[in-house]
């Protein structure tokens, strides 16, 4: 039982050796202003990821999610410039940020729809849509940047720099969505029927299960969580660029496998995958912030921690 | 055959055949050849301008030229580069028009197509080998990474702290990293640290981040590159350390050049290094078959240092980069 | 101690042993000598699999002396395969890249000169060895292509290849069709002859009595009975078994009952990949009736009741509820509907393996009627519930439900599949895998449930099965009903009258 206890802890165990090793390495690491700023930035990263572990658990794949946000900033960023004029400043970001979720799940609906009633491997639809997409943003924005009037900025600001009570905004967003994803996985029967699928889709037909529709739902939800990530993503600059979003779809993968989720389906844990966002961004922090590594081995050591989190719970699979 | 326009051109110079394309009535042509470009696809900003010239730029050739026929290829990789090389030897072409990715590995199939006979203009990077390419236009790399530390020595007079974001890695980034640091040696001006900011906004927005935390005093910043001059601003008006701040970017993106114009307090310079050179490297090696001259030579781009007195004649709103 | 030095004779001298605190043998006392057929029997968990291991050298004995021919077994399986000693295993050890040939001679290539395999001779002595079983398997067929029957085929013909002296076999014919099985029942004698010795496990009694020279029954880790075959009958092991008297194995049968039917099917029709799809299939079942389902594998009798509970596209000229018609339901609509379904691969398609009792026993009702949070306090109570009412044996509702022993997985299943309370139950092999004891606690639950005024129908392959707990009888043959066997009040069919329509010999049932 306690190897059970050491295996589930396992990527929290990884974040307290992290924390050890940033303030050892770093006197500036523990300071309030360097966490929030890399849970700040890792809210963007955190809310894609939250959706992954629902597509993930229920045994499917989003390749798209990057490409993805890219392409709903996009195309916000365009309605709100449009709008600006006669909406005035404030509604014209209200209609945008309802527009990137519409847009964002709208995307996830043709994911999940070519995955279910299309009957391809949701690898095979997803590379292909991230395709898409990708070279929609940049067919777009003629490979330049998309920009956010400046009357829209100084409203949208708040979004990304903003705190309430001394947290920064997106870290608000991303804690609530959080604990929200992790009451929908293990309290709501949505999140039941999620891993059924994931652990064995026949039973779960077999039980009654509408699991075409449960596994349309995990890509509709993905798209939803990056409409809610790009909310935050553009305030930060104010621009979009076809690089927008690159490999955020294997960061996200891989914040939710060093989390505990299978990426086999049928185990999820959402409170995992933030800890696996978390892990990621100190990582990178702790690289910036020391000479520790050649830059040039940054990548070598952000995949050992990776398979080292990993290691830590393979011990479940065996118990 | 207009032998006399023939040895007019025979100069070579870009600057006089492209007046000359544009009076040459197009029923004079009669040779058609085919040209094959490749260049990388648009993985960031600089990248992105560049396609959108590259397509600008055949389609305006191909409607004074319409026995030109240009095939256009991208790669968001080395070996993707590779592949497109070679299916552009396949399809017989006459000449190839190639921003190589990378010198090294691109240089064998080059050459494979050099020895087919057909016409190289490499642009942007020359090849790992002397005298494949027969046309070699090309921003000046060393230049870039000068200007950078010459613009840092006189802003910091005294010396001072700076901190460097460095590109994607290549052979490209490391000649403009290597002149930058000649050119400080001794000035005082100490270098911090330096990180790959992939010449992408959002990174060097958290590259900037972690700086500011690490380091108390910062009084200047390369970031190597428009797009990440863009995030790291962002980051240093989040921690209101714009004070005594020097931030310099490079390659003449149009909004930070009107950032320059406009007294931008964060940014006041840029160094010129704009996507726009496949332009002439287009124009000219389609000039070589339109008008069947014997164009070679090398056309080498100033990067020089934009300021707010010389902005306005960098400046091109229309351009997506 | 003379003749222990003899050859070809097994000895088990107060053999126990046991996993952690929980014990499994105890003081097994056994032998088998040359040219003897042991049939060893026993319910699920009594023992028999930790025997056979121990025997094969998987295992050492915790206490007590395993020896072969005077010596210690030795405690590896190579080693005890070297000696003579080969298990075939109830899990199939077979590797499904490679071909028959390749898998029947793995570790026993023949090499050819340059130490390369010799192909050709490998698929002769493959051929031969298939032969034996009567087997017209092709050695060079790839082993992923071929049935489940044809994978226990090729593992005997592995056994038989590697030349042993002593066979264990776990459950040899469970999958094996009738005419495999008598290849099988041959191959044995002809080894036996040879002087060779068997020992093997199986839950079908009338194949015991067949083969075997000797009996063993197992019960709770220890022997019970050890008789020779000739001086036994199917009662006397079955109560040695169970530890009670076989008769009450069936509760008695309900009348049947006389009300409007609650199910009505006419021309239903099931497309098929493979063999004849099902036709023009129709029935009546009232409410408190139990409907037997019988035919051969390859009937069509699973494809048939998936056709009408949606889980397969299939067209019915009519479909009526309660006398209501309306068209085929989809596979939610089916539960929906009061129409519940138990499949017959509970592993596959069944039960959440990974996931805990609870959660499995929830998982239908939860999704037919739950709310949309879930509510782990009615989990409980329905968990506790379903525990009493069908004896289902764990040590606690949080274990996972692939860690319980076949017959409490499948009463899991039961639980599962009747939380819903549905007004017609469907069950297909319904104690497939489930021992004795087990299969008794589920004909009861069936029983009950027509008591209760739930119309069931029950698939079985088991014609016993059928003949004692269902009213009526449809048979399936190829497809098509080849009858429906309603007895008078008071009498039983014989699995004479099964099989004839069956195999397609005749039409004594009464159609409907």
């Amino acid at each position: 039982m306690i190897k059970t206890t050491l295996g589930r802890a396992g990527p929290l165990l990884g974040l307290v050796l992290l924390f050890l090793a940033g303030s050892l390495l770093s006197p500036t690491f523990l300071s309030s202003e360097n966490l929030l700023n890399v849970l700040t930035r890792s809210a963007v990263i955190g809310i894609i990821a939250i959706g992954a572990t629902f597509v993930i658990t229920g045994k499917g794949l989003d390749l798209s999610v990057g490409a993805m946000a890219a392409l709903v900033a996009g195309l916000s960023v365009l309605a709100m410039n449009a709008m600006l004029p006669t909406l005035g400043p404030f509604l014209s970001l209200v209609a945008g940020l309802l527009l990137a979720l519409l847009f964002g799940g709208a995307a996830g609906f043709v994911n999940g729809g070519l995955v279910v009633w299309g009957k391809i491997d949701a690898f095979i639809v997803t590379l292909g849509t991230m395709g898409i997409m990708r070279s929609l943003i940049t067919w777009m924005s003629d490979g330049g940047s998309i920009s956010l009037d400046f009357a829209l900025r100084d409203v949208g600001r708040p979004l990304y720099y903003g705190t309430v009570l001394g947290v920064p905004v997106p870290v608000l967003i991303f804690a609530v969505l959080a604990i929200g994803g992790e009451i929908v996985m293990t309290r709501l029967r949505f999140g039941r029927h999620v891993t059924a699928i994931g652990s064995n889709a026949q039973v779960a037909r077999h039980s009654a299960i509408r699991v075409d529709r449960v596994r349309l739902a995990t890509y509709v939800l993905q798209g939803l969580c990056v409409g809610l990530a790009t909310l935050i993503y553009i305030p930060r600059l104010g621009a979009v660029t076809p690089s927008t979003g690159l490999l955020w779809e294997l960061e996200a993968i891989a914040a939710v496998i060093i989390g505990g989720t299978a990426l086999s389906g049928g185990y999820g844990r959402v409170w995992g995958t933030v800890v696996g966002v978390l892990i990621l961004g100190l990582v990178a922090n702790i690289l910036n912030l020391t000479s520790l590594v050649s830059p040039h081995l940054n990548g070598a050591f952000q995949g050992v921690i990776i398979v080292i989190a990993v290691l830590l719970q393979r011990r479940r699979s065996i118990d | 055959m207009k032998l006399s326009r023939r040895n007019l051109l025979a100069t070579g110079a870009a600057g006089l055949a492209l007046p000359a394309a544009a009076v040459l009535p197009a029923a004079a042509q009669e040779k058609t050849a085919r040209i094959g470009v490749a260049i990388p696809a648009a993985t960031h900003g600089w990248t992105g301008g560049l396609n959108f010239h590259t397509e600008r730029t055949i389609q305006s050739m191909q409607a004074a030229f319409p026995q030109l026929e240009f095939i256009l290829t991208t790669s968001g990789d080395v070996q993707g580069q590779v592949n497109n090389v070679e299916d552009l030897v396949a399809q017989q072409i006459d000449a190839l028009i190639i921003l190589p990715m990378e010198s090294d590995p691109l240089t064998e199939p080059v050459k494979a197509a050099k020895d087919r006979g057909i016409f190289i203009t490499a642009v942007d990077r020359g090849l790992a080998q002397e005298g494949i390419e027969d046309l070699y236009v090309g921003g000046n790399n060393p230049q870039y990474g000068v200007v950078a530390g010459e613009y840092f020595r006189s802003k910091l007079p005294n010396g001072g702290k700076i901190v460097v974001m460095r590109g994607i890695p290549t052979a490209i980034d490391n000649i403009r990293i290597e002149a930058f640091q000649k050119v400080l040696d001794g000035s005082g001006v100490e270098i911090l640290d330096m990180q790959y900011a992939n010449w992408n906004p959002d990174k060097a927005f958290e590259v900037m981040q972690d700086y500011l935390t690490r380091f108390p005093q910062i009084d200047g910043v390369w970031a190597g590159d428009d797009d990440a001059a863009l995030g790291a601003r962002a980051a240093i008006e989040q921690a209101e350390r714009q004070e005594g701040m020097v931030l310099l970017g490079g390659s003449g993106m149009n909004r930070v050049i009107k950032m320059i114009m406009d007294g931008d307090t964060l940014i006041d310079a840029d160094i010129f290094y704009p996507p726009t050179l496949i332009q002439p490297a287009i124009e000219v090696t389609a000039m070589r078959y339109a008008t069947q001259s014997p164009i070679r030579g090398r056309y080498v781009l100033d990067s020089p240092l934009i300021k707010k007195e010389n902005a306005a004649e960098f400046y091109f709103p229309d351009s997506p980069y | 101690m003379q003749q222990n030095q003899q050859p070809g004779v097994l000895r088990l001298d107060g053999v126990a042993h046991a996993y952690g605190p929980n014990r499994v043998l105890n003081g097994i006392d056994l032998s088998v000598g040359t040219g003897e057929v042991l049939a060893l029997v026993g319910e699920n968990g009594a023992g028999k699999s930790t025997l056979m291991k121990i025997v094969a050298g998987y295992l050492a004995p915790g206490q007590g002396a395993a020896t072969w021919e005077g010596r210690p077994i030795p405690s590896d399986p190579q080693g005890a395969e070297a000696a003579g000693i080969v298990l075939v295993h109830q899990e199939f050890a077979l590797i499904p890249d490679l071909s028959v040939a390749e898998n029947i001679l793995l570790g026993h290539e023949p090499t050819g000169r340059l130490g390369l395999i010799d192909y050709a001779a490998m698929r002769e002595t493959a051929r031969n060895a298939l032969r034996l079983l009567k087997s017209d398997i092709d050695p060079r067929a790839g082993l992923a292509g071929l049935p489940v029957s044809s994978w226990q085929v090729v593992e005997l013909a592995k056994a038989f290849a590697a030349r042993p002296r002593l066979l264990l076999m776990d459950e040899p014919t469970a999958v094996l069709g009738a005419k495999e099985a008598d290849a099988l029942f041959a191959c044995i004698r002809d080894f036996v002859a040879g002087g060779g010795s068997v020992i093997f496990t199986s839950h079908r009694l009338d194949e015991v009595l067949a083969i075997s020279d000797r009996v063993a029954v197992l019960r709770d880790g220890e022997i019970t009975l050890d008789r020779p075959t000739d001086a036994l009958n199917e009662h006397d092991i079955a109560s040695a078994m169970i530890g009670r008297e076989m008769s009450d194995l069936f509760p008695p049968l309900s009348p049947l009952p006389t009300a409007a039917p609650i199910l009505s099917v006419e021309g239903l029709s099931v497309a098929r990949n493979f063999g004849s799809p099902v036709q023009d299939v129709g029935f009546d079942l009232a409410p408190g009736e139990i409907l037997g389902i019988a035919g051969l594998v390859g009937a069509g009798r699973t494809e048939l009741v998936e056709g009408l509970v949606g889980l397969r596209p299939a067209t019915a000229r009519r479909f009526a509820l309660k006398g209501v018609e309306r068209p085929l339901p989809d596979a939610v609509e089916a539960w929906q509907l009061g129409l519940a379904y138990l499949t017959e691969d509970r592993k596959a398609r069944g039960l959440l393996l990974g996931e805990n009792l609870q959660v499995n026993t929830a998982l239908t009702v939860g999704a037919l009627t739950g709310g949309t949070v879930l509510d782990p306090g009615a989990e409980a109570r329905l968990y506790e519930q379903a525990q009493g009412r069908y004896s289902i044996r764990a040590a606690s509702p949080r274990i996972a439900v692939g860690r319980l022993s076949g017959g409490n997985q499948q009463k899991v299943l039961i639980a599962k599949t009747l939380a819903s309370e549905p007004e017609i139950v469907i069950l297909d092999e319904p104690t497939r895998g489930v021992d004795i004891g087990a299969k008794g606690q589920i004909y009861q639950v069936i029983a009950d449930l027509a008591a209760q005024g739930k119309a069931v129908i029950v698939i079985s392959s088991e014609m016993s099965e059928l003949i004692g707990l269902a009213h009526r009888i449809l048979v399936l043959d190829r497809g098509r009903v080849a009858g429906i066997i309603a007895p008078p009040e008071g009498e039983r069919p014989t699995e004479r009258d099964i099989l004839d329509l069956a195999l397609g010999l005749g039409t004594q049932g009464t159609p409907l």
